[in-house]
C-alpha cells in the first residue's frame, strides 16, 4: 500500500517515451487531476550521466573525481608509475586524462584492490563504475506526465561529503547528485550559493564596552511601555474590568444610531462590542490609569457618552463592503488598485486590515469554494498499482515461455537465450529476456539485469556493451577536443561524435516541448504552467469563466456541432437506402446502422459509376404531391357537409392510453400547471424588445439592480436585433468572449434574447455552478449548466446587419438550413466577405 | 520574587504591523504577526508580560550595519516612483522576491526598531527574554535585500548586544539559511551563528556544511544542512547535541533565536515536518542557560500555523501553560476546522536517517573542537605538530627571491572567490552567484535560471573545495597563510577537505578555473 502510495515531493521511475530505454528519474511537484480524471503529475527532471552532452560529461568527471580522487589517492601515487604506459596507451588519442575514465582503468590495470587495504573507503574500478551510475544532475525543468507512467519510487539527495559514496552502493534505488545541469544552456553548475567575504559583506564589530551605566541610549527614545505585569490586579479583577468595558461598548452601540442600522439585534450589538479592539483599548486604558479600575472605569464613560471602539469590519458600511467585494472581484488583491478605483476615500491600511477580518466572514465562503474545487483537483498523494512491466510498454521484451524469440512455437522452452548468456552477468537462465539497445550494437539481458539496467541506466559492471560505449563517447570527444590527435584518430573520430550531438539535441528538444496555457485572448497571451491557473486567469483578468479540467461542470456546457453531409454521404444513402432504412432510424433513434456494411455495400455499387450517373443520384426527385390549392379546396367542396371523422369526440368518449408518457405536470396552489422551464428555447422572432416577456421567466433579476443598475435601463430602452442566420443559429453565449467584449448594452440584449436572467456573476468573473431563477410561479429554479447555450456563438456587427438586409428573406432562410454554403452576395458591402459568418465564430474551451 | 523558570518577558509590538502588504500573492504576511497578537491578549498571555510599543529605528541606526546608499535607497523608494529608480532596485534586489510596497520603509523600522530596542533592553538587564514577532529577517544583506528581508533587524539586534557582551550566539531555526546574518558575521569570533536549515536546491543555496566561517570568524559559522521531512524527533536528536556542544564551547554571554515558522508542517514554502510543539522544544531548551534572551520571528507562510507556534512560543518563554482550545478572537474562523493550538504532523517521508543527522553531528563536532576553548584565553590552541610545514616554507623563502611555483599557485585565487581588487566591475562579482537567479518563492514559469549563458562551461563548475580557506582575500597575505595552516591543521584530522583544496589549486592551475582566475592583488 504505502510502497504505491505516491506524494508531491517523492522521487519516482517514469517510463521513458522510447521504449527500451531506462527509466527517466524525476520528482514529484504537483498532482492533479485533469478534466477526463486521470491524474497527471508535475516532475522536476533529474538527468543521467548519459543523458548530458559528451563536454559535460567530461566536466562533470572533472568535478566527481575531486571527490573520487582523494579517496583513492594512495592508489594513484602508488599504482600511477608502474601503470603509467598503460595509461598512456589508453588515452593516446586523446589528451585528458584528466577524467576518471583515465584513472578507473590505472586503478584496474596497476594496484587493483591493493587500494583498499590503504584506506577503508578506496574503490574498485567496478564501484566506481556504478557510483557514476548512481550520479545524477538535477535540472530545474519542469514537466508534465500522465501519473501511469510512474514505475516505482526512488531516493535523489544532495551529496552531503560525510556520507560516504559506496552507502549509495549497499541501498537500492538511491541516487545522489552535487550539480545542477540546464538542458537549454546545456550547463552544469553547482548547486551552492556563497557568503561573500570583504568590508562590503561584513559588519564592523563594536568593541566591548566596559560599563552598561555608559549607554548613551535612552529607552525611552527606544520603546513605550503600553503593558506591565507589574500591577496591584488580580486577573480576576482584570477579566472584569474587560466585561465591563464590553458592556459599555454594548450600550455605546445601542445608543449610536449608525450601529442601531447595522446592528438591529442586541446580539449583534454584544458580539461587536466584544471585538478585540474593544479590549486592547480597555487594556491600554486601565495601563494609562495606571491600573486604577476606578479611574479606568470613569474614563470609559466620559461626559461626552461612552466610549465606542470600532474595527474596520464594523465601520464600514454596508455599501462600501459592497464596493470592496466587487472590487476584489474585479482586481483581486491588489489593494492599491482597489483602493485607488473603489475605495479613495480609505486609507491602504484601513483596507487590508478590513481584507483580513473579512476573511473570516461568510461573504468570503463563495471565494473559497471556488478554490475548494481548485484544490480539490490538486492532490496530496495518489495511488498507482503496481505495473505489470510484462508485454506492453516494451515492444523488446521476450517472454521465454511464450516462445515468440525466433520462432520456437513449441510452448515448453527453456528459459533460455537461445544458448547466449545474458550480456551483463552470464546468466543462461531467465524468466524473460530482454534486449537492449546500447550504441550500435544490441545485447540482451536477463531479467534481474535488465531491471537494473532500467533503473541505473547502465550495466552493473563495465563491460563491452554500455561500458564501452561510454568510453568511446569520452574518447571521440577527447579526439575531436584535442587538435594534436593524429589524423586517423580524427577522422575515425569525427563521425561518431557528430552522431552523438545529434541524439543529445533530440533529447534536449523532446525535453523542452514543454506544454504551456497560454492566455487566449488578443492582447494578453499569457503563459500558466497550469490549466487551472490559466481558468483563474480568465476570471480574474477577462472575467470569463472557463471551464478549470473538473470532471464536474463549473462552467461546462454541452459542446456545440453539427453535422455537415458531404455529396458523397448523401450518394451513399440513396443507394444503400435498403442498409440505412432512414426511415426506420428516423424513428427508432436506437436502431443501428451497420455502418461497416453501408460502406462495403456503397463501394460495391459505386464501383462502375460515371461521375454524370452519381450526379443524377444525387438529385432528389420532387414527389408530386399536388398543389395545397387543390387540396383545401377539395376539403372545403360544397355538398360533402362535415365528415364524420370531422366530428370531434365527447371528452369522456376519448379512448385513454395504456401509458401516459407525458403525464401533465402539478398544478400551483393558484391552479396553474408548473411546467419545468425550457431552458433553451431560442427566440424565433427576429427583434425582440427585451422589455416584453417571451419567456416563463420574468422581468431581469432584481438582485443586478443594485450593482448594475445602469446596465438594466439600457437593458430595457433598447431594442435590439438578433438575427439568427449564418452558420447554425447560436444563441449568444452566457459568457461572451472577451477578444470582443460587447458593450453593455448588447450584451443585455443578448442576455434578454436568448432569455436568460441578466446576472452578476457574468460580468465579475465570479463562478457559479448553477444560477437561481425566479420562475414565473414565484418558485425557484435551478438552471442546470448542463442545459446553457452553447459553446459557440456569433456577435454580428454593423456589417453583417447590413449585409443580412442585402439578403432576401429567402437566401436568409437557405443559409439558415444550409450553413456551409457560401452566400451569394452581390452588393459591394463595405466589407464584403465571401464568408462573413464563419469569420466570426467563436469557440469556448 | 521571581521562580526560577518565571523570566521578566519584554515583548515588542505596533498595532500597524499587520497593515503592511507586500502584495498580491506573495507568500509573506506581517498580518501573522497581528493575528500571533490577538491570541496572546486572549489567552492572556499579554498580561504577563511587558509590552512595548518599539519606536522606529533611524536610518542611523540602520547604517551600524548597512550601507548607507542602500537605506537611503530603502527610504526613498515608494510604488509610485520605482520607475525612477529602476538601476538601484536591480542593484539592491528589490522587485521581485523584495517588492516594492507601500510603507516598506516603515516597516523596515518598526521591525529593527523592536530588535535594537529589545537588545538594549537586555543590555540593561533591564529584560531577560525579549520577543520581536516583527523581527527575525535574516536573509537581509548589507546593501541588498534578499528573501523578502530588506534591513536585517538580527544583525542590528547583534550588534548592539555585542556592545556589552563578548560573545553572542545566532541560533536560526527558519527552513531558510540564515545567511544574511552569517554573512555579516562571517569574520568574527564574537558571534557565533548557527543555522539548521534544508539545503539543497534551496534558497538561498547557503548553508553547506563546509561554510564554517572565515578568518577569525572560523569556525564561528555552524551550518546544519538538512533535508526534507525533518520530524519533532529528528529535529531535536541535531538540535539539542549540537547547541549544547556550542553553550560548551562558545560559551555566549548572549543568545538570539530566530523562530521562523516556516520549518512547520504543512508549510506553504517549507518542507519540514514540525509541529508546534517541536518548534517550541527549541526554545524551551534555549531558554534553559538563562542567558539573555532574544527571540524574533522570521519566516512562516502558512500565517494560521504561524500565529500558533509564535503564540505557543511566547508561553513558553513565559512558562505559562496554555490551553489546547484556541480562546475566541478576531481572527478565529482562520483556524478551522479544529480550532486548536496544537498540529500534527503529515505523513511525508523524512529524508534525513538517523545515519545521516548523525555523521553532520560528528563532523560538526569536529569543527567546534577547533575553537579556543575556555572563555578568555584568546591564545589559540592548535597543537605544534598540526602546522602544515607547507605553510612554513613563505617564511623561509627569502624575499627577493623568486617565489616558488607551489608558493605562487597558492596565491592563485579561483575565478569564483572574493577578491577586492578594483579591476572588477560593479556586476562583476556578484554575476558569479549561482543563486544570484534564484527565488525564494517558487516562480510559476522557471526560467530565470537559464538566462545566463557562459561561453565557457568549464569555468562554471564551482570549485567549491577551494572555497573553505580561499575564501579571506580580504587578508593581507600573512593572516592568509596563517589561516590556511589552520585549515591544514584541521585537515589531518577530517582527511580530506583541505588537503585536496590545496593540491588542486597546486596542480589544478592547467585547468580552465585556476589559470583564468589568477589575481595579483594578494602579491
Amino acid at each position: 500500500m504505502a510502497t504505491n502510495m505516491y506524494r508531491v515531493g517523492d522521487y519516482v521511475y517514469v517510463e521513458a517515451t522510447t521504449p527500451n530505454s531506462p527509466f527517466l528519474i524525476r520528482r514529484i511537484e504537483e498532482l492533479n487531476k485533469n478534466q477526463t480524471g486521470n491524474v497527471e503529475a508535475k516532475v522536476m527532471c533529474f538527468y543521467r550521466r548519459r543523458d548530458l552532452p559528451n563536454p559535460l560529461v567530461q566536466l562533470a568527471d572533472k568535478h566527481q573525481p575531486a571527490l573520487d580522487e582523494d579517496r583513492t589517492s594512495p592508489t594513484q601515487t602508488s599504482g600511477g608509475a608502474g601503470s603509467a604506459t598503460g595509461n598512456s596507451g589508453s588515452n593516446s588519442s586523446g589528451g585528458a586524462n584528466n577524467n576518471s575514465s583515465s584513472t578507473a582503468s590505472g586503478g584496474a590495470g596497476g594496484a587493483g584492490t591493493g587500494g583498499d587495504a590503504e584506506k577503508g573507503e578506496a574503490l574498485t574500478s567496478k564501484q566506481r563504475y556504478q557510483i557514476k551510475q548512481r550520479e545524477l544532475f538535477l535540472s530545474r525543468q519542469v514537466e508534465s506526465i500522465p501519473a501511469t507512467q510512474i514505475r516505482g519510487k526512488c531516493s535523489v539527495t544532495l551529496l552531503n561529503e560525510t556520507e560516504s559514496l559506496q552507502s549509495y552502493l549497499n541501498k537500492d534505488d538511491t541516487f545522489f547528485y552535487c550539480l545542477v545541469f540546464d538542458p537549454n544552456q546545456k550547463t552544469l553548475l553547482a548547486d551552492k550559493g556563497e557568503i561573500r567575504v570583504g568590508s562590503r559583506y561584513q559588519c564592523d564589530i563594536p568593541a566591548k564596552l566596559k560599563d552598561t551605566a555608559t549607554d548613551e541610549r535612552k529607552l525611552e527614545e527606544l520603546e513605550s511601555l503600553v503593558w506591565t505585569p507589574e500591577h496591584s490586579l488580580t486577573d480576576r479583577k482584570i477579566d472584569q474590568f474587560l466585561v465591563v468595558s464590553r458592556s459599555i461598548g454594548t450600550f455605546a452601540r445601542a445608543l449610536d444610531c449608525s450601529s442601531s442600522v447595522k446592528q438591529p439585534s442586541l446580539h449583534m450589538s454584544a458580539a461587536a462590542a466584544s471585538r478585540d479592539i474593544t479590549l486592547f483599548h480597555a487594556m491600554n486604558i486601565l495601563h494609562k490609569h495606571e491600573y486604577s479600575i476606578e479611574e479606568s472605569m470613569s474614563s470609559l464613560v466620559p461626559s461626552t457618552g461612552p466610549v465606542l471602539c470600532r474595527d474596520e469590519i464594523e465601520d464600514w458600511s454596508a455599501s462600501e463592503a459592497n464596493l470592496f467585494e466587487e472590487a476584489l472581484d474585479k482586481y483581486g488583491k491588489d489593494f492599491n488598485d482597489i483602493r485607488q478605483d473603489f475605495l479613495p476615500w480609505k486609507t491602504l491600511k484601513q483596507i487590508i486590515e478590513y481584507y483580513y477580518m473579512w476573511k473570516t466572514t461568510d461573504r468570503y465562503v463563495q471565494q473559497k469554494r471556488v478554490k475548494a474545487v481548485e484544490a480539490e483537483l490538486k492532490l496530496k498523494q495518489v495511488y498507482i498499482p503496481q505495473y505489470n512491466n510484462n508485454g506492453k510498454g516494451n515492444g523488446a521484451a521476450v517472454k521465454a515461455s511464450g516462445g515468440i524469440y525466433n520462432g520456437t512455437t513449441n510452448g515448453s522452452t527453456d528459459l533460455s537465450n537461445n544458448g547466449k548468456p545474458c550480456e551483463s552477468c552470464g546468466a543462461t537462465k531467465s524468466s524473460q529476456w530482454n534486449s537492449v539497445s546500447s550504441g550500435h550494437s544490441t545485447c540482451r539481458l536477463c531479467q534481474s539485469c535488465w531491471e537494473y539496467w532500467r533503473k541505473y541506466g547502465s550495466m552493473k559492471s563495465a563491460t563491452k556493451g554500455d561500458g564501452g560505449d561510454s568510453e568511446a563517447k569520452k574518447k571521440a570527444s577527447a579526439a575531436a577536443t584535442t587538435p594534436t590527435a593524429t589524423s586517423a584518430g580524427v577522422g575515425a573520430a569525427t563521425t561518431p561524435t557528430t552522431v552523438v550531438d545529434l541524439n543529445d539535441d533530440e533529447k534536449i528538444s523532446d525535453l523542452t516541448n514543454r506544454q504551456l496555457h497560454r492566455c487566449s485572448i488578443v492582447n494578453c497571451g499569457k503563459e500558466f504552467k497550469l490549466k487551472t491557473h490559466l481558468a483563474r486567469h480568465y476570471a480574474q483578468a477577462h472575467g470569463i469563466a472557463i471551464s478549470s479540467g473538473s470532471p464536474r461542470p463549473i462552467m461546462k456546457t454541452r459542446t456545440a456541432f453539427y453535422l455537415h453531409t458531404n455529396p458523397m454521404t448523401r450518394v451513399a444513402r440513396a443507394i444503400c437506402r435498403s442498409i440505412v432504412k432512414p426511415k426506420k432510424a428516423a424513428r427508432q433513434s436506437a436502431y443501428a446502422i451497420n455502418a461497416l456494411l453501408v460502406k462495403q455495400e456503397f463501394t460495391n455499387r459505386i464501383s462502375g459509376k460515371s461521375q454524370a450517373e452519381i450526379k443524377k443520384l444525387l438529385l432528389l426527385k420532387p414527389k408530386d404531391r399536388g398543389s395545397v390549392t387543390k387540396i383545401a379546396n377539395r376539403l372545403g367542396a360544397p355538398g360533402s357537409g362535415p365528415h364524420e371523422w370531422l366530428i370531434l369526440t365527447p371528452k369522456d368518449k376519448m379512448p385513454l392510453p395504456l401509458v401516459v408518457s407525458f403525464p401533465k405536470p402539478p398544478k400551483a396552489p393558484d391552479g396553474s400547471l408548473m411546467y419545468d422551464r425550457v431552458p433553451n428555447k431560442s427566440p424565433d422572432v427576429v427583434a425582440v424588445p427585451a422589455d416584453k416577456e417571451l419567456t416563463i421567466i420574468p422581468t431581469q433579476a432584481t438582485s443586478t439592480i443594485r450593482k448594475r443598475a445602469h446596465e438594466e435601463q439600457q437593458l430595457n430602452g433598447t431594442e435590439v436585433t438578433i438575427v439568427p442566420s449564418g452558420p447554425p443559429a447560436k444563441r449568444p453565449n452566457k459568457d461572451p468572449m472577451p477578444s470582443h467584449c460587447p458593450s453593455p448594452e448588447q450584451f443585455a440584449a443578448m442576455m434578454a434574447a436568448s432569455g436568460q436572467p441578466l446576472s452578476r456573476h457574468h460580468l465579475n468573473g465570479k463562478q457559479k455552478i448553477a444560477q437561481m431563477a425566479r420562475g414565473g410561479n414565484g418558485r425557484k429554479q435551478v438552471i442546470s449548466w448542463m442545459d446553457a447555450p452553447d459553446d459557440v456563438y456569433f456577435r454580428a456587427n454593423d456589417t453583417h446587419k447590413k449585409t443580412r438586409k442585402i439578403l432576401s428573406a429567402v437566401d436568409l432562410r437557405r443559409a439558415a438550413r444550409k450553413p456551409w454554403r457560401t452566400l451569394p452576395i452581390k452588393t459591394a458591402a463595405p466589407e464584403p466577405s465571401s464568408r462573413p459568418i464563419e469569420s466570426q465564430i467563436v469557440i469556448l474551451d | 520574587m521571581q521562580s526560577h523558570s518565571k523570566k521578566r518577558v519584554c515583548y515588542y509590538y505596533d498595532s500597524d504591523i499587520g497593515n503592511y502588504y507586500y502584495g498580491q500573492g506573495h507568500p509573506m504576511k506581517p498580518h501573522r504577526i497581528r493575528m500571533t497578537h490577538n491570541l496572546l491578549l486572549n489567552y492572556g498571555l499579554y498580561r504577563k508580560m511587558e509590552i512595548y510599543r518599539p519606536h522606529k529605528a533611524t536610518a542611523d541606526e540602520m547604517t551600524k550595519f548597512h550601507s548607507d546608499e542602500y537605506v537611503r535607497f530603502l527610504r526613498s523608494i515608494r510604488p509610485d516612483n520605482m520607475s525612477e529608480y529602476n538601476k538601484q532596485m536591480q542593484r539592491f534586489n528589490v522587485g521581485e522576491d523584495c517588492p516594492v510596497f507601500d510603507g516598506l520603509y516603515e516597516f523596515c523600522q518598526l521591525s529593527a526598531g523592536g530588535s535594537v530596542a529589545a537588545a538594549v533592553k537586555l543590555n540593561k538587564q533591564a529584560s531577560e527574554i525579549c520577543i520581536n514577532w516583527g523581527g527575525g529577517l535574516h536573509h537581509a544583506k548589507k546593501s541588498e535585500a534578499s528573501g523578502f528581508c530588506y534591513v536585517n533587524d538580527i544583525v542590528l539586534g547583534i550588534l548592539e548586544l555585542l556592545k556589552y557582551h563578548q560573545r553572542v550566539l545566532y541560533i536560526d531555526i527558519d527552513v531558510h539559511h540564515g545567511d544574511g546574518v552569517e554573512e555579516a558575521f562571517y569574520t568574527t569570533d564574537r558571534v557565533m551563528t548557527v543555522s539548521f536549515h534544508k539545503y539543497g536546491e534551496y534558497f538561498p543555496g547557503t548553508g553547506d556544511l563546509r561554510d564554517i566561517g572565515a578568518g577569525k570568524g572560523k569556525y564561528y559559522a555552524v551550518n546544519i544542512p538538512l533535508r526534507d521531512g525533518m520530524d519533532d524527533d529528528a529535529y531535536e536528536s541535531i538540535f539539542v547535541p549540537i547547541i549544547s556542544k556550542v553553550m560548551e564551547t562558545f560559551q555566549p554571554a548572549a543568545v538570539v533565536l530566530q523562530c521562523g515558522a516556516d520549518s512547520l508542517t504543512g508549510d506553504r514554502l517549507g518542507c519540514f515536518n514540525l509541529t508546534v510543539k517541536g518548534h517550541g522544544k527549541c526554545v524551551e531548551f534555549v531558554k534553559k542557560y538563562n542567558l539573555p534572551f532574544l527571540m524574533v520571528g522570521g519566516g512562516g507562510y502558512t500565517i494560521r500555523n504561524v500565529s500558533r507556534c509564535w503564540t505557543y512560543e511566547t508561553s513558553v518563554a513565559l512558562a505559562v501553560e496554555i490551553a489546547n482550545e484556541l480562546p475566541y478572537n478576531d481572527y478565529f474562523e482562520y483556524f478551522g476546522p479544529d480550532f486548536k493550538l496544537h498540529i500534527s504532523p503529515s505523513n511525508m517521508t523524512n529524508q534525513n536517517t538517523s545515519e545521516y543527522l548523525e555523521k553532520i553531528k560528528n563532523r560538526l563536532f569536529e569543527n567546534l573542537r577547533m575553537l579556543p576553548h575556555a572563555p578568555g584565553v584568546q591564545i589559540q590552541t592548535i597543537p605544534e605538530d598540526a602546522i602544515n610545514d607547507e605553510s612554513d616554507d613563505e617564511d623561509k623563502v627569502d624575499k627577493d627571491d623568486r617565489l616558488p611555483q607551489s608558493d605562487k599557485d597558492k596565491r592563485i585565487v579561483p575565478e569564483n572567490e572574493y577578491s577586492d581588487s578594483e579591476d572588477e566591475g560593479e556586476g562583476g562579482r556578484r554575476d558569479n552567484r549561482t543563486y544570484k537567479g534564484q527565488r525564494k518563492r517558487p516562480r510559476l514559469d522557471k526560467d530565470t535560471n537559464s538566462n545566463k549563458a557562459s561561453s565557457e562551461t568549464s569555468s562554471e563548475i564551482k570549485d567549491e573545495k577551494d572555497k573553505g580557506d580561499g575564501a579571506d582575500g580580504e587578508e593581507s597575505t600573512a593572516s592568509n597563510t596563517n589561516s590556511t595552516s589552520n585549515n591544514n591543521s584541521n585537515n589531518k584530522s577530517d582527511n580530506d577537505t583541505g588537503a585536496t583544496a590545496n593540491a588542486g589549486s597546486g596542480s589544478g592551475s592547467g585547468s580552465g578555473t585556476g589559470a583564468k582566475g589568477a589575481k595579483e592583488n594578494n602579491i
